[in-house]
């Protein structure tokens, strides 16, 4: 009998002992992190990675706009205009990149030119920027183009700060630096050391879902901490699950319809408007279980977003396409010197919202007589920018920077480098040179308004919905506030993997 | 020539002509790479930027060039540089296709070890349960999408009875793939094998055998075996040709860093030296799965009735 207990006490010390190193092993347990969405690459000047790498908490920029969507410094500490086309910009002092060196002006300038010469994005606002060290710890800037609001053009996507290394890669001064990568799949990631509260700040390994309800189960099946962008239809029986808490958010992206300018159907802007006016956006909402009709370019949070939906109005359409030519068959199918009116809409798996949308879409647009086609394609950038689809379903933040400009810059001034939709218009490039010279923040909304109001007139696109987004979290990251849309998943302030919520 | 050995001057062979003809077809694709990369990074697209990176990856010289020169590479264990990643093909490779080896081989093997069995006692009493439910399986598994069984054993043994953990990164994860690509498999190789076993029982020797006293199952087992494993051997090669496939569709769903997503992205962005890479590996896969076939048949031929 003795001897029974003596091993009963024998086991309770190891189970308790056993049950001690859990417990004290879970705070440096890896966050798991899943998303739709992962950078392609490590090489900050190539594509959209500025902004996937600043999103995971790799990089920052000298500016950025906070949860309220006020532009704040970052790693820069003030900006100030010298003469029309230069500014002296203050870094601040003691911060380092992930491998001990110093963010110094050097650095700094080396790698901005470096995006400058490789990523056209680069120069929407300001045209080529140069930098010369001004003194150890100012940067001069001499932009291309007036630019009356230096700091949001730093805060823009392509505008983030790296290191060039000696072998042609980069190194960063976010809170996390990477220490794996494997391209479409997932990427570790480490505290970085020389970043403030790095002791308390967990590991995180964060992966790539391509199929938004396996991001969904993996959630409900307790194998991560946090499901970022969870498809609308599944929040209801997630928020059902005691183990999970759903945050929803909205988003400074758009859900907006690109028309191709280029396309015969398309080249007439009555069309377009015509197509703008048959979309219903309330039933567009409904059936991705959330957001609200877009009122224009912008989310209704923004002082200089539109103040009313934009309106549905299926007889001005069907009055519009007679007057183009289109004109309805006895089968209600419209056509024009015996070509059928057929459209091909496309969108991407990576946006599940707008693959619902695609249904929905089509049957507004059937009662038109207007046929439509869809298509998933996984490359959206790529095939939006051979120009090969009529109307483009797109989710697009149209102010990154908390500022109207740089959206409309980049995305409808003719020739821009992301100009999808071919459009090209004087007037409205004229509108845009505004921009280059008035900082007034009051002067600017008039000049979004303006400029908005010509994409009305014009419709090269179709503003379709603010969406509102789902965020899935274990009680490990129960405390995690969503913000920035998805330009701030990973933050400096998410700290260790607890079951107690975060301060 | 022996057997072993024409069959592998007839695998060199066939790699060879595959890999010229994969070479053609893949610098044929529509889309040039050069003009997706300028698009995808937001290069600026001026004469210089696409003249630099023709030259970087090797498309302004002329194909039988840029062939020959890939070859000589290729087997060397150079594969080249992926336009896409810039890094090593050949490690891109050998960091994920351990894992697709691992989730296609394991179904593949497990399929044939649990076909036999069933397909036996299925063969053994027709119409009995085992045949029924076998029969079932096969309809079931053809007719239903392997996504989306996955998606439904995800929900059930992974969230709602929380029995795997299909999402880890260590076998844990590989359950619910193995076992979709060996239940694909198993269904079809069990139906074969049993229908061969019961044209056996068809037979005038398979009625002697009983004459003369054998059970059922020992007659089926000594005369009907081989011949019923010979064709399910044969049925073995297009399962193997299906998995291969499959994988790429199960590692989305599962989130499985394998080759499955990297080859996705890839054809998107016209990445030639990875898609080259990877006809290579998937025909080379196929032709030694051919060539084991090929053997196993010769080995078991003689025993046919």
């Amino acid at each position: 009998m003795g001897t029974m207990i003596r091993a009963l006490r024998a086991s309770a010390v190891v189970l308790a002992s056993v049950a001690g190193f859990a417990t004290g092993a879970h705070a440096a347990d890896p966050l798991r992190v899943g998303a739709a969405f992962i950078t392609s690459g490590l090489d900050p000047a190539k594509g959209s990675n500025g902004w996937a790498l600043a999103s995971h908490g790799i990089g920052e920029n000298l500016f950025s706009v906070d949860r309220d969507g006020v532009l704040v410094p970052e790693l820069a500490a003030s900006a100030e205009r010298v003469d029309e086309l230069t500014w002296r910009v203050r870094l601040k002092p003691g911060r380092q990149f992930s491998d001990g060196t110093p963010v110094s002006t050097e650095a700094v300038s080396a790698g901005l030119a470096h995006t400058m010469a490789n990523n056209k994005a680069a120069l929407a606002t300001g045209g080529t920027l140069r930098f010369k060290a001004w003194d150890p710890l100012t940067i001069e800037v001499t932009t291309e183009r007036p630019v009356p609001l230096i700091q949001a053009l730093f805060a823009e996507w392509p505008m983030i700060v790296y290191g060039l290394k000696a072998d042609g890669g980069a190194v960063f001064s976010g809170p996390y630096a990477v220490q794996s990568f494997k391209p479409d799949a997932e990427i570790e990631l480490i505290a970085n050391p020389h970043f403030e509260g790095a002791q308390k700040r967990s590991p995180v390994t964060y992966r790539k879902f391509a199929d938004a309800q396996a991001l969904t189960l993996a959630l409900e099946a307790g194998e991560l901490d946090l499901a970022f962008g969870l498809p609308a239809e599944s929040i209801a029986r997630l928020k059902n699950d005691p183990e999970l808490t759903i945050q929803s958010f909205p988003v400074g992206y758009q859900y907006l319809a690109y028309l191709n300018t280029r396309t015969p159907a398309l080249a007439d802007a009555r069309v377009r408007r015509a197509i703008d006016l048959a979309f219903d956006r309330q039933q567009l909402a409904t059936a991705i279980h959330g957001g609200l009709p877009a009122t224009g370019a912008y989310a209704p949070y923004f002082p200089f977003a539109g103040k009313e939906a934009r309106p549905t109005d299926a007889a001005k359409a069907a009055a519009l396409l007679d007057e183009a030519g289109w004109t309805a068959g006895a089968d209600g199918k419209r056509s024009r010197e015996g070509e059928a009116l057929t459209l091909t809409v496309l969108a991407y798996p990576q946006r599940p919202d707008l693959v619902a949308m695609l249904p929905v879409i089509k049957a507004q647009l059937a009662p038109l007589g207007i046929a439509v086609e869809t298509k998933i394609v996984e490359n959206a950038n790529d095939v939006a920018a051979s120009g090969d689809y009529d109307v483009f379903l797109w989710a697009q933040h149209t102010a990154p920077s908390g500022d109207p400009a740089f959206f409309l810059n980049s995305t409808f001034r003719t020739g821009a480098g992301l100009n999808f939709t071919g459009y090209a218009s004087p007037d409205f490039d004229a509108i845009l040179d505004g921009f280059a010279t008035e900082s007034d923040p009051a002067k600017r909304a008039e000049i979004a308004a303006r400029a908005q109001q010509k994409l009305f007139e014009d419709a090269p696109v179709s503003f379709l919905l603010s969406p509102v987004w789902h965020v899935g979290l274990s009680k490990a990251l129960s405390g995690y506030e969503p913000w920035g849309s998805d330009y701030h998943v990973l933050r400096a302030d998410i700290g260790e993997s607890t079951a107690a919520p975060l301060d | 020539m022996t057997l072993p050995a024409r069959i592998t001057l007839r695998t060199v062979t066939s790699l060879l002509v595959i890999s010229l003809l994969a070479f053609a077809v893949i610098s044929a694709m529509p889309s040039d790479p050069v003009a997706i990369a300028i698009r995808a990074w937001n290069l600026p697209p001026d004469g210089a930027t696409v003249a630099g990176l023709r030259s970087q990856w090797g498309l302004d010289r002329p194909f039988l060039e840029r062939y020959g020169a890939w070859l000589a590479r290729f087997v060397r264990g150079d594969w080249g540089l992926s336009f896409r990643t810039g890094e090593p093909v050949l490690a891109e490779f050998l960091q994920r296709l351990p894992l697709t080896m691992t989730m296609a081989l394991s179904g593949l093997a497990l399929a044939p070890l649990l076909a036999v069995p069933l397909g036996f006692l299925a063969a053994l009493r027709p119409s009995g349960w085992i045949d029924r439910a076998t029969r079932g399986l096969a309809v079931f598994v053809q007719a239903v999408p392997s996504i989306w069984l996955g998606l439904i054993l995800l929900y059930v043994l992974g969230v709602q009875l929380r029995w795997i953990r299909p999402f880890t990164r260590d076998w844990n994860g590989l359950i619910l793939p193995v076992a979709l690509i060996a239940l694909h498999s198993l269904a079809v190789l069990t139906r074969v094998y049993r229908r061969d076993l019961l044209d056996v029982t068809r037979q005038p020797f398979f009625r002697t055998a009983l004459a003369k006293g054998l059970t059922r199952a020992g007659a089926l087992w000594r005369h009907g075996h081989a011949h019923a494993l010979y064709a399910m051997i044969s049925a073995f090669r297009a399962e193997a040709s299906w998995a291969v496939g499959s994988t790429a569709a199960l590692e989305v769903l599962f989130g499985l860093p394998g080759i499955g997503q990297f080859l996705v992205e890839s054809i998107a962005a016209r990445d030639y030296p990875v898609l080259q890479a990877y006809v290579m590996v998937v025909a080379a896969w196929l032709l030694v799965l051919n060539a084991g076939v090929a053997l196993c048949l010769a080995w078991l031929g003689p025993s046919r009735p």
